[in-house]
């Protein structure tokens, strides 16, 4: 018999209080797909929480909904299932749906969570690359207070985020669509099934202004921003010259490593050729290259 | 701690009191006895254990029990109305969408959730549908098309495809036997079985790829709770192997793999296993891995095995090398090659490179033994040849044959991975220590990976003498194998890859060293292909390279040489017409593609796509003689039941081959009973179904066929022996039809089977003849061990040949290669049933394409194996296959077949 113990608190209020009492045993448990991999792994050796927090039927929790002046706001327990198939979301924020669209298999998107997904600080969660390039804010909730955090804050390490012990994500706040916002979304995989990113990206822009949002995944400790494209949109640029503009500063910005998916050498390329496919995107030409599966 | 929760499952509600740490898997498997939830990987990446939780498809898996209050549950069980199988069960039983079944109930409640939600979905949503789920025999195709017969309304409800089909049956397109065991769940795999009293072994791995071990402490896992037994390499002195005992069942004082097995725990829970495998102590002294094959013959290096020369192996057959790292060195002489290199007008070299792979069964090895108190054991295990498994258990152990049951149930998947001997001695002995009591190990996924065996490595080179005009005069070719730790059926893999290692080609002047190489990597055994597909890659990739330097048509270059009346292989066998037609399959693969003359036409099988994205096209020929000693032998029972309808026995493993169905429509022909009428019984068990060597090697159809085909002459003859004293006629004049026996040409007057096969009673009460039983045996003829020095003999019963054509596109920005067409041709000899061989040919061109663009084995420099699970190694997926696939038969008779059908299920 296990002495692992679990709580299914009707409100935010008394999940975060159950958390906050145990800091370190206690665990909030969403959609489960990363938490219980990791619960069958740490078995073995002991490390497992003690107590699990389900949020899961918290209402509060399971809605999207829009304010009025185009603000979108996800509910920590959406799943990502329902994410990638909003009509809305589609249709305002194409990137997003499709990263979520891109996340494991379908059994694992019905189950998974955004809020996990953000979490779990995976450096190649699909959903990050897109709500960082969205400018995307976090609300938590701890035992004392709720607060936001701009979501590139949110990132701080491997499994590292800006969270203290007892405090939750409970929403995804995604600011209003500016007039003419394109999005894009790219992930290099090993095969066309489902795989984790071996390099994802998302890029925001309106065309005509200065500046291109771009944010990469699986290049770095955390899903990042890539810094220093405040005028990568000026001057008319063709998809070529936005191509090489974004790749240069993401190849500049990143230091990806070799691992059992894919090379350093690798990435560095697939970061070049998600940046000209995304420069396509945004300027909604064909791409001049094709990438990723 | 435990909370009780309710929910439904299947319409049903349930209250039950569940562990916290319990999952929605384990709860329906082990509380509620849903046989249908299957276990694949335990992360969430198979979709074996998928469940609809509240209509959405989840990894049962990934699912706490104690989340599950209030909800509702459905498994394939529930699909089930009234003793009636579902539209979608129907069309996967129809369709040939079911080989091994273990994915299959997950399968099937994917495709339910998409029909709810979606009753007309496109392809596309089907594949993305199934995609979560994945499949190792299929190929998946066969599941899109039945998912979309449901949907597109052809398939409606039950109906019974057998019922439409008539006698003769062989050569029909005759649906799987086993559908409906499977579709529903209802179909045991060891996987399933539980036995009173069971305890539960797990087994530590190795974290080093060599080592010493210098000392080992056990006292704190044997105080644990639960602990019934542990075990290291100390207690076990025994040797293990096919053609060559070198291995240990615990390693005991040296580790020659990562994840090699080195103690072992049985307890009366999994957890509490798992909890004293983590307790026992070990040290190690680490030695430097021989990870490299030129490291591992350097005359310097340190012997994997320091005391080969005291290993028992098969003398004559196999030749290792004691105080080196040759396992074996299997040698091919033909011809002159000095003389053949001599004539030649160009030679080349070139290397090739295979790297490890796994099978990937579905069902994980899994095996329960009993070693009971009076000397008996029992051992129920997910392997391909229970007589094999008894042999070399009884051999290890030194235990008399008769006093070992081996039974295998249904098997979920194995394609030679499951063809010797694995956990069963582990399992034996932990029985033995815990007083008796029965003992089951599970491999999980990651044990599947680091601790069974995989296809060994393989490094080719090939010299290659040629004429200008195309005609090969010479091949000089050394293949060294990547054996692993062990030899296993790695030595028989270099010996097999030797007598075909030329390709389907006229070589007169070869020159082949096949050596097997040990290293401190997990061992090979067989897979799918035994040899064959590994050598075939550089010999076909070879003839490519040699085409471009000659400036010929590749197409033109193989048709040349290949194998034709008149000319003999590399070993010396005359090629006759008997061994089909390879010319005619590469003439299909080609015509299918759309293949044409590169060099009258370049660019013809060429097109830039644009932005950096290029189609091309490409052939391959194959062959395949089954790798088997000189004696192989198969024998199968068939016994008649009190209604005329029969129960054939027989101890080859249809572990999703079909081989069961081709035998059901065979004994069905041959003893002239509807199909309905013959059931193969399904579990082998040594103590019960006749000897059959090993269900390997593409051999089966042929043996087992033979077999039946003798067994029910012998019924008939027993049939008609009764009759003609019965209806006083001479036997001869009797024949048997429709499930009666008769005067030739006098229907009426004869008798119904059922008067007969239990015996003739007359009128007058007077019974004669008895319960009709029949025998049939085959073995193979003719075959000859190889000349040690040459390797010249006859190696194998039958030769097959095929030829695959595909179109890739490759996209040169990001590598990705993907593959939109095959074409694929067969000299099947004679198509037994033509779904079955379609199938057959889908799941083994997707098998072979994750072989050879998405898996690997990837070694750290320390010799650690770094993806062993399903999040590294990446299997093919309903989204990775092929848009179009075509399958060609051809079908040149083989003398030895049955009605002239040749074995090729594992060529690819």
């Amino acid at each position: 018999m296990s002495d692992l113990r679990y709580e299914k608190p009707a409100s935010v209020a008394e999940a975060v209080r159950l958390l906050a009492a145990e800091p370190g045993r206690a665990a909030a448990l969403a959609g489960g797909t990363d938490l219980m991999v990791a619960m069958r792994a740490g078995r073995a050796t002991g490390q497992c929480p003690e107590l699990l927090v389900d949020l899961k039927g918290i209402t509060e929790l399971e809605r999207i909904t829009w304010t009025e002046d185009g603000t979108l706001r996800i509910g920590a327990c959406v799943r990502i299932q329902d994410l990638a198939g909003d009509a809305r979301i589609q249709q305002t924020f194409p990137a997003l749906a499709e990263a979520a669209g891109n996340i494991g298999s379908l059994q694992v998107r019905h189950r998974a969570t955004v809020g996990g997904n953000l979490g779990n600080a995976s450096p190649c969660a699909d959903t990050a690359p897109p709500l960082l390039v969205l400018a995307a804010r976090l609300v938590v909730a701890g035992d004392r207070q709720s607060r936001e955090i701009p979501l590139d804050q949110f990132f701080q390490g491997v499994k590292q985020v800006a969270l203290t012990p007892g405090e939750i994500i409970i929403e995804v706040v995604v600011p209003p669509a500016p007039a003419g916002l394109r999005t894009g979304f790219g992930k290099v995989k090993r095969i066309r099934g489902h795989d984790l990113a071996l390099v994802n990206a998302a890029a925001a822009w309106v065309p005509g202004s200065a500046e291109v949002k771009l944010a990469l995944g699986s290049v770095a400790p955390t899903p990042m921003l890539v810094p220093g494209l405040d005028n990568a949109g000026a001057g008319n640029p063709s998809a070529t010259e936005l191509g090489e503009r974004l790749a240069a500063a993401a190849l500049a910005a990143t230091a990806p490593i070799d691992d059992v998916r894919a090379s350093a050498e690798y990435r560095r390329d697939m970061i070049a050729m998600l940046c000209r496919r995304l420069a396509a995107t945004l300027l909604d030409v064909p791409a001049s290259q094709t990438g990723g599966r | 701690m435990k909370r009780q929760v309710t929910f439904t499952v299947n319409g049903a509600t349930w209250t039950r009191e569940v562990d916290m740490d319990q999952t929605l898997r384990q709860l329906l498997k082990d509380d509620l006895y849903l046989n249908s939830i299957k276990e694949g990987c335990g992360i969430g990446e198979c979709g074996a254990c998928t469940v609809l939780l509240d209509g959405r498809p989840v990894n049962s898996c990934l699912v706490l029990a104690v989340e599950v209050d209030g909800c509702d549950v459905r498994t394939a069980e529930g699909e089930v109305q009234d003793g009636l199988v579902s539209d979608l069960q129907q069309a996967f039983s129809d369709f040939g969408a079911i080989q091994c079944g273990f994915c299959t109930p997950g399968m099937v409640m994917s495709a339910r959730a998409l029909l709810d939600r979606n009753p007309g979905p496109s392809r596309e949503e089907i594949v993305e549908a199934l995609a979560g789920n994945l499949c190792r025999c299929t190929g998946y195709e066969p599941l899109i098309e039945a998912v979309l017969a449901v949907a597109t309304g052809k398939i409606a409800g039950q109906s019974d495809a057998r019922d439409t089909v008539t006698p003769p049956y062989v050569g029909k397109p005759v649906p799987r036997v086993d559908g409906v065991a499977k579709v529903t769940g209802a179909a045991p795999y060891v996987h399933d079985l539980t036995r009173p009293g069971m305890l539960h072994g797990r087994f530590l791995m190795s974290p080093h790829a060599a080592a010493k071990i210098v000392r080992v402490d056990t006292t704190k896992a044997l105080a644990m709770p639960g602990v019934r037994a542990v075990l290291t390499g100390a207690d076990l002195p025994y040797k293990v192997g096919l053609y060559l005992q070198d291995k240990d069942i615990l390693a005991a004082d040296v580790l020659r793999y990562q994840g090699e097995a080195v103690a072992a725990v049985a307890a009366e829970t999994e957890a509490q296993a798992a909890a004293a495998c983590a307790a026992i102590e070990i040290e190690y002294e680490p030695l430097k891995p021989l990870l490299d094959l030129d490291e591992a013959l350097a005359d310097d290096a340190r012997a994997v095995h320091e005391n080969l020369a005291d290993y028992s192996w098969m003398e004559g057959v196999f030749f290792p090398q004691p105080g080196t790292n040759v396992a074996h060195h299997q040698k091919i002489r033909k011809g002159d090659v000095v003389q053949g290199f001599a004539e030649a007008d160009v030679i080349t070299e070139h290397e090739f490179w295979n790297p490890p792979v796994q099978h990937v069964p579905m069902e994980t090895h899994t095996a329960i033994a009993e070693a009971r108190l009076d000397g008996e054991v029992l051992i129920d295990t997910s392997a391909q040849s229970p007589y094999a498994v008894r042999n070399l258990f009884c051999h290890t152990f030194d235990l008399p044959h008769n006093r070992v049951r081996v039974r295998v149930p249904y098997v979920g998947g194995g394609f030679g991975g499951k063809a010797g001997i694995h956990l069963e001695p582990l399992v034996y002995c932990l029985s033995r220590a815990a007083g008796g009591r029965p003992v089951k190990i599970v491999c999980t996924r990651e044990e599947e990976f680091n601790t069974i065996p995989s296809r060994q490595g393989l490094r080719s080179r090939i010299k290659t003498g040629v004429t200008k005009n195309g005609r090969i005069t010479a091949l000089e070719i050394e293949y060294l194998w990547d054996a692993g730790a062990y030899a296993d059926y790695g030595v028989n893999i270099g010996r097999a890859a030797a007598y075909s290692g030329a390709g389907p080609y006229v070589v007169p002047n070869c020159k082949i060293d096949s050596r097997v190489i040990y290293t401190n990597k997990v061992f090979g055994t067989a897979y799918r292909g035994f040899g064959h597909l590994e050598v075939l890659w550089g010999i076909e990739r070879n003839l490519d390279l040699v085409a471009r330097e000659l400036g010929l048509d590749p197409y033109e270059l193989r048709q040349r040489n290949l194998l034709r009346l008149g000319e003999t292989t590399i070993t010396g066998e005359p090629f006759t017409k008997g061994h089909g037609r390879p010319d005619l399959c590469l003439q299909k693969a080609a015509e299918g593609i759309g293949w044409v003359d590169p060099v009258a036409n370049p660019g013809g099988n060429t097109e830039d796509l644009g932005n950096g994205r290029f189609r091309g096209k490409g052939l391959a020929m194959l062959h395949k003689a089954p790798a088997m000693p000189t004696f192989t032998s198969c024998s199968t029972v068939i016994k008649f039941n009190e209604d005329a309808s029969v129960s054939l026995l027989i101890s080859g493993v249809d572990y999703g081959q079909g081989t069961y169905t081709t035998l059901t429509q065979i004994a069905a022909d041959e003893l002239r009973i509807p199909l309905e009428k013959v059931r193969v019984v399904w579990d082998c068990d040594t103590d019960m179904t006749p000897y059959d060597w090993q269900t390997v090697a593409s051999r089966f159809a042929v043996m087992g066929g033979n077999a039946v085909i003798k067994a029910a002459a012998d019924c008939r003859r027993q049939i008609k022996a009764v009759a003609a004293e019965a209806l006083n006629v001479s036997a001869d004049e009797l024949v048997c039809r429709n499930s009666r026996v008769f005067v030739d040409e006098q229907p009426e007057n004869g008798l119904d089977y059922t008067q007969v096969v239990l015996g003739y009673t007359f009128p007058n009460g007077n019974a004669i003849g008895g319960p009709v039983v029949g025998h049939g045996r085959y073995i193979a003829r003719g075959l000859t061990h190889l000349d040690p020095e040459t390797g010249q003999g006859k190696p194998a019963l039958n030769w097959t040949y095929g030829a695959h054509g595909v179109e890739v596109e490759v996209d040169t920005a990001t590598g990705e290669v993907v593959v939109v067409k095959t074409v694929s041709a067969f000299d099947a000899g004679k198509v037994l049933n033509e779904q079955q061989c379609r199938c057959q040919v889908i799941g083994g061109v997707i098998q072979g394409l994750g072989s050879a663009l998405s898996e690997k084995f990837i070694f750290a420099p320390d010799g650690r194996f770094l993806n062993p699970s399903f999040q590294d190694y990446k299997i093919p997926t309903a989204k990775d296959i092929p848009t179009e696939m075509e399958q060609h038969f051809i079908e040149t008779p083989h003398p030895e077949g049955p009605y002239g059908a040749r074995g090729w299920r594992s060529t690819r």
